[in-house]
């Protein structure tokens, strides 16, 4: 067994974790980030990419809306490596009231959040695909963000100030004594080697596993409804700036161009497990509805991959708790000690990635508080590492990257341009990596083939880096096959039928990859 | 003027105009593209899988046509694939060896062994025995192929034939133009047609192998030389045999340009660049296809129509988002839709059903409807279009490709004469 | 081009096309240019691979390596504008910063109306060696690049000042549309192509017609082009709206019939309408033989002549009408080049620093040119004729040129 001795254990390797240990390394605190698998491999990875404006919530939620306005302000200039400038839309459909853009106004104005009516020739102007019957268009200050290098950037900002951060890891128990958070014991998934974490105090970022958590700590149960919501990748950028229904909140109600793609997103079914996370066929055909409301043609456009994911909502007796879409976004930090007697332990719910970095203040604040310790958070001030310039993402990076160094480096996934030294690169750092671990950094496969031609490149660059053995390297291949037909087979129509029969011709027709040699048990991380 | 209009250049449509060429008959082959048969392994496929490996296509696969009526091959039959593979090898004799009766074992870019068919003269070293000795041998500049992933592979695999191989991985570094590190494997391949190039290569490699060793390196040995591979074997005083790459498939290229050249020689009258958009049917009788050109639209008129559009990865057969399935020009009945879902979320687990729907067949490869009766009496089928099999997991495509279409030619002729 | 413009030809045309692609290499193994230089970044890259990518500035200049000869819409099985969406972009790219050289060569009427009265003069200009050499220095064009041969006569006044033709037309009207080269530097194309319409029983109306804007298109100059095109229609237009129109210049055609809409987005109904009734010479001819109305009474030509089918041509789906019609004239054997492109690509191959590429493009065709007839080769476009002659130093002519001594008018 393996033994570590931290001021705080941080338990969950999403925004709202990443945020937290960053903020706990920054105040001075020893602190180690624990998280079952890859970060961002929960919710945070399973997302529209939506950096909010805040116009979402200028009518449902103000509080949400001034906050998401100036968090998006701050995030673009700290992790402006992973955020996109886009700009957005608030359309009004053929068939939705056009009064409720009037109400948008007043609560943009009431909440700070910045907004502005254009004519609808100039949002059509600007996004030729809209559906011309629009009636109204609003303009907002809306993002996209990459989650997973927003997350790799505040873990690896987090490292610079000391943190630890231990993926792969599941937390199996925690140890208290006299009414106060000893230890934290989990699993190294990868070695089986159990680790021991000695703390002081346990700050639960689990999502929609907060639950499963706080009962390891013995205490009362915390009620959380994950809600779950799927979303589907356009083969490219029908829009160039989010586009939002300018109505209520409403499932399918946005288009968000992020990176090479478009997402539209999102349905929001209550579900009990936070891992049931399967794509039902009604809800894709949701969410083509939805696209065609706001880009006619969408059904016919071509899509890519679909996922879902688990929102952390945390039970709020005001609604229904069959209703999730209109609980609280609020964050909702849980005090153990006056709800369970349990000291050294806060719970964090709710939330949205926008705000994640005044969600991690709130936390680490209410801890200090409890600690008796006046540590200022500087979370705001300092550019994560990568983001020192300041300079935002755009779209045409890497074809500029390409365009100086095609030459002197192959191009390995050829949809989204990543290059052999990208990928070396990554794979230097996260040796033990499945591709799955390594698409998160790179979008390895997430193009147009989905790994019709990149996964057997990957895979013989693996193991020509020497990391890996013939096994492991054949059974990440098998892994990866698997894990991308997950995201496609729910989506399999249209343009992407003559895709994955090709790329079917390729691995079972030219290269009879089901007749490699069967491993004894599949690789799974 | 022609009496047959071919639609699709694939290796169906190939053979099928070539066929009906050469027999006298005006043929004009409508293509919207270049064919499948470059992003295929530029070997001939019969049967390979049944499940079980096969050993001899033919014979397994009239077992399957008497099991499985369903299947293309239970219309094709026996004797259909084998007149369509001899046809094949008489038009191609110095690119295909092999016969129906056996199949070559050969490694792929992954390290499977492969069943197949009729294979290239420079891939048959490839057909491993018990005890061999390979040196697998990958180009740095090429990323479609790593020796170590091939070489290991083949190291831990029990032989077809029973016994095991001792392979290993060389790689060099012989660029095929300066100035490149990312070389497709066609620019190798034209590299490989120059002698100067081989002499470069042979001498870099040479060095590297041990005694006794076999040489297994990607198929960009050459485009247009068809001597290049034994040249280079000869040079390195080593067997080699080439393994085929995920596309662009030289051997495939090799496939196609052969086949298309005898088809032009034969006096097929090709016409690229033109998608079928629609039909005009007649009394059941099919009398014209239109085409998407520049311009205006333009019909081709024939007494006979053979589609040889493929399948799915064509854009011959279509799913929408509602999850219909249709035939993309005729509008065509297809079976294999009754069979529940067509497609389900476990990867590595049996056939996804989609990709065996398809058109049936008689034995004339006049498309059937439902009930058996012939849709129009002019109308025949050959390769992907057809449905009632896994072809990519079969290792079938080729043999239904040039069975249908040889079938679906001799029965045209017979209703011509 | 004006970006609106231009983005509604991307979103509504090829940009839609690239779902289709399924990455399948197809387009690559066929480019001819990146066949011969790694630093054309191939047509699957720049098309729908980085169209992906591109949102504002433009940032992979390298995509001006592409000469626009279209094989690679051409091959695609699937049916993406590769072509079409590279055009579309280096046209943005140049929007910013266009060379004069683009400019210059773009204009080609202008060209052809300046050269004219003083062919012997503009002829020695450009076969002058000091005063080539500084065109490259100034414009950039390659000092040995194919220039248009300049006439003493324009078609149309051979057109206009010819005796009246003695037959009188039995099979009613066509209109004839030369071109700008057909009109100023390949008038004896233009002068054929009418006699053997004449020939058959046509009457053969030649309005004043100007430039189809293909040379602006292709060096990215879309506003000029678009109004070129269309002023064309008009002319065309003018003279009758139910005939149909015929041309032996094969790249203005294939511009009218596709390009213009597929390009550069133009949706004008008067394109449309031009561009559904024009019909290639050679196409037409085969029509009328499909059509058992073409006679075939040839004299017999005793030769092996190479023939290669320019990309514009091919690009139009109608495969090689020209080596169908040829197959009919007695004794005469026809050999397809079987080569993908002669290097030109319009005014590509003329630029200084794209002038070893065009030469090595067109490599395997001037040899096989050269060898199978060094005395006349076959090629339906005029700037691949120059191309061909001016490489390989065999005569080059319009295919018309056989069916018109065929029928015994020369």
């Amino acid at each position: 067994m393996r033994k570590l001795a931290v001021d705080v254990v941080v338990i969950g390797g999403g925004s709202t974790g990443a945020g937290v240990v960053r903020d706990v390394a920054m105040r001075g605190y020893s602190t180690v980030l624990v998280e079952r698998a890859d970060l961002g491999q929960g919710t945070t990875g399973r997302f529209h990419g939506l950096l909010h404006s805040g116009g979402r919530y200028v009518v449902s939620d103000p509080l949400s809306a001034t906050e998401c306005a100036q968090e998006n302000a701050i995030l673009t200039r700290i992790q402006s490596q992973a955020i996109e400038t886009t700009g957005g839309y608030f359309v009004t459909g053929p068939d939705d009231d056009p009064a409720f853009a009037d109400k948008f106004l007043e609560g943009a104005k009431a909440t700070g959040v910045p907004a502005r009516e254009i004519s609808v020739a100039e949002a059509l102007r600007n996004e030729p695909r809209l559906n011309r019957r629009i009636l109204r268009a609003i303009e907002v200050e809306d993002g996209t963000v990459d989650g997973w290098q927003l997350v790799w950037g505040a873990a690896n900002s987090a490292k610079a100030y000391g943190a630890q951060v231990l993926t792969y890891h599941r937390v199996t128990k925690i140890d208290t004594a006299d009414g106060q958070v000893t230890a934290v014991h989990c699993t190294d998934l990868k070695s089986g080697e159990d680790v021991l974490i000695e703390c002081g105090f346990v700050l639960n970022c689990a999502g929609p596993w907060a639950g499963q958590i706080a009962a390891m700590a013995g205490a009362h149960p915390v009620d959380v409804i994950p809600g779950r919501g799927i979303m589907i990748a356009m083969n490219h950028r029908l829009v160039n700036r989010v586009v939002n229904r300018c109505i209520y909140p409403a499932d399918g109600d946005i288009l968000v161009p992020v990176h090479t793609v478009s997402i539209i997103g999102t349905t929001d079914v209550k579900v009990d497990d936070p891992d049931d996370l399967a794509i039902e066929h009604a809800e894709v055909q949701q969410m083509l509805d939805a696209g065609e409301v706001l880009i006619p043609g969408f059904r016919s456009s071509r899509a890519l991959h679909a996922w879902a994911g688990a929102r952390p909502l945390i039970k709020d007796s005001r609604v229904s708790s069959s209703d999730t879409r209109h609980m609280s976004r609020g964050m909702a930090v849980i005090d153990h000690t006056t709800r369970d007697g349990l000291d050294g332990m806060l719970t964090i719910g709710g939330g949205k990635l926008t705000t994640y970095r005044l969600m991690a203040e709130h936390i680490v604040d209410a801890m200090c508080e409890k600690l008796g310790e006046k540590r200022p958070c500087r979370t705001a001030d300092e550019a994560i590492p990568g983001s020192e310039s300041g300079k935002n993402y755009v779209v045409t990076h890497r074809l500029e990257e390409r365009e100086h160094d095609r030459l002197d480096d192959q191009i390995i996934c050829e949809c989204e341009l990543m290059s052999r030294r990208m990928f070396t690169d990554a794979l230097a750092s996260q040796p033990k990596g499945t591709f799955d671990d390594l698409r998160r950094q790179l979008r390895l496969g997430m193009g147009p083939c989905q790994g019709g031609f990149c996964s057997m490149r990957a895979t013989g660059i693996a193991l020509e880096s020497g990391h890996i053995d013939i096994e492991r390297a054949t059974g990440l291949l098998r892994l990866f096959l698997k894990n991308r037909w997950i995201g496609l087979w729910p989506i399999l129509y249209g343009d992407q039928v003559r895709q994955t029969a090709l790329d079917n011709w390729i691995f079972q027709g030219t290269l009879d990859v089901e007749h490699l040699p069967q491993p004894e048990s599949e690789v799974a991380l | 003027m022609s009496r047959v209009v071919v639609i699709g250049a694939g290796l169906a449509g190939l053979v099928a105009a070539n066929r009906l060429a050469s027999a006298g008959v005006g043929v004009t082959l409508l293509t919207k593209g270049i064919g499948g048969l470059q992003l295929s392994q530029g070997t001939i496929d019969v049967l390979g899988y049944a499940p079980d490996r096969v050993t001899n296509p033919v014979l397994t696969l009239s077992a399957i046509a008497s099991a499985r009526p369903g299947h293309p091959y239970a219309a094709i039959g026996a004797a259909g694939v084998h007149t369509g593979i001899e046809y094949l090898k008489q038009l191609l004799p110095d690119l295909l060896v092999g016969d129906a009766e056996a199949n070559y074992q050969l490694p792929t870019a992954v390290g499977a062994i492969r069943p197949t068919c009729l294979v290239q003269p420079s891939m048959v070293a490839g057909h491993l025995k018990d005890g061999a000795k390979v040196a697998v041998v990958g180009l740095r500049r090429l990323k479609d192929f790593h020796p170590a992933l091939v070489a290991e592979n083949l190291a831990r695999t029990t032989l077809p034939d029973g016994g095991r191989l001792v392979a290993r991985p060389v790689s060099v570094d012989v660029p095929a133009r300066d100035a490149e590190v990312d070389s497709s494997g066609l620019t190798y391949a034209r590299a490989f047609d120059d002698p100067a190039f081989r002499a470069r290569f042979a001498a870099a490699l040479k060095p590297l192998l041990g005694d006794g060793e076999t040489v297994g390196l990607p198929a960009v040995l050459g485009l247009k030389d068809r001597t290049a591979w034994s040249d280079l074997a000869d040079k390195l005083g080593h067997p080699v045999f080439e393994i085929p790459l995920p596309p662009p498939s030289v051997p495939g290229m090799r496939l196609n340009e052969a086949l298309m050249a005898s088809a032009k020689a034969a006096g097929v009258r090709v016409v690229n660049g033109t998608r079928a958009v629609s039909v005009r049917v007649e009394d059941g009788v099919v009398k014209g296809v239109t085409v998407a050109t520049a311009g205006a639209d333009r019909e081709f008129t024939a007494d006979a129509f053979v589609l040889a559009a493929g399948g799915f990865e064509s854009g011959a057969l279509a799913l929408d988002s509602y999850g219909t399935v249709t035939e993309t020009l005729f509008g065509l009945p297809l079976a294999g839709l009754d069979a529940g879902p067509l497609v389900h979320g476990d990867y590595w687990g049996p056939e996804q059903p989609l990709f065996s729907v398809g058109v049936r067949v008689a034995g004339d490869m006049r498309v059937l409807d439902g009930n058996g009766a012939v849709v129009h009496p002019n109308l025949y089928a050959a390769g992907g279009i057809i449905g009632g099999s896994s072809r990519w997991a079969e290792k079938s495509g080729d043999g239904i490709a040039v069975g249908s279409a040889v079938v679906a030619a001799d029965s045209i002729l017979e209703v011509l004469a | 081009m004006s970006h609106e413009g231009l983005e509604f030809a991307g979103h509504e045309l090829a940009r839609a096309s690239l779902d289709a692609c399924v990455k399948c290499t197809i387009c690559e193994t066929m480019c001819p240019v990146s066949a011969v230089t790694p630093l054309f970044s191939g047509p699957k890259f720049v098309g729908p691979q980085a169209e992906r990518f591109r949102n504002g500035d433009s940032v992979d200049h390298s995509l001006d390596y592409c000469s626009s000869c279209g094989t690679c819409t051409l091959v695609c099985p699937q049916g993406v504008q590769i072509a079409e969406l590279n055009s579309q972009a280096r046209a943005v790219m140049k929007a910013d910063h266009m060379p004069l050289r683009d400019k210059l060569i773009g204009q080609t009427v202008l060209m052809g109306k300046v050269m004219t009265p003083v062919a012997p003069i503009a002829k020695a200009a450009l076969n002058n060696k000091p005063i080539r050499a500084m065109m490259e220095a100034v414009v950039k064009v390659h000092r040995d690049a194919p220039m248009p041969p300049p006439q003493g006569q324009t078609f149309e006044g051979w057109f206009r000042k010819r005796p009246k033709p003695s037959r009188t037309p039995t099979r009613g009207a066509l209109v004839f549309f030369h071109g700008c080269a057909g009109g100023y530097f390949e008038v004896e194309t233009s002068k054929k192509s009418v006699e053997v319409l004449e020939h058959l029983g046509y009457e053969v109306i030649v309005p004043k017609q100007g430039c189809c804007g293909l040379a602006q298109q292709s060096n990215g100059l879309f506003d000029q082009a678009t109004a070129s095109v269309l002023k064309l229609c008009d002319d065309l237009r003018a003279a009758g709206t139910d005939l149909t129109i015929i041309s032996s210049s094969g790249s203005c055609t294939g511009m009218l019939k596709h390009e213009a809409h597929e390009i550069m987005g133009v949706t004008d109904d008067k394109l449309k309408d031009v561009g559904t009734r024009i019909r290639d010479i050679m196409e037409f001819l085969l029509d009328l033989h499909e059509a058992g109305e073409l006679p075939t009474d040839f004299a017999p030509i005793d030769m092996t002549v190479p023939y290669h089918a320019p990309c514009q041509l091919k690009s139009q789906g109608m495969g090689m009408p020209a080596v169908e019609v040829l197959k009919l004239i007695p004794d005469l054997t026809v050999v397809e080049s079987g080569a993908v492109c002669c290097g030109i690509a319009g005014t590509y191959g003329l630029k200084k620093e794209k002038y070893d590429i065009a030469q090595a493009v067109g490599r395997p065709l001037f040899e096989m040119v050269k060898k199978t007839n060094p005395d006349l080769a076959l090629c339906d476009t005029e700037t691949c004729r120059w191309q061909i002659e001016q490489s390989s130093g065999v005569k080059t002519e319009h295919p018309i040129f056989l069916v018109h001594r065929a029928y015994g008018l020369s």
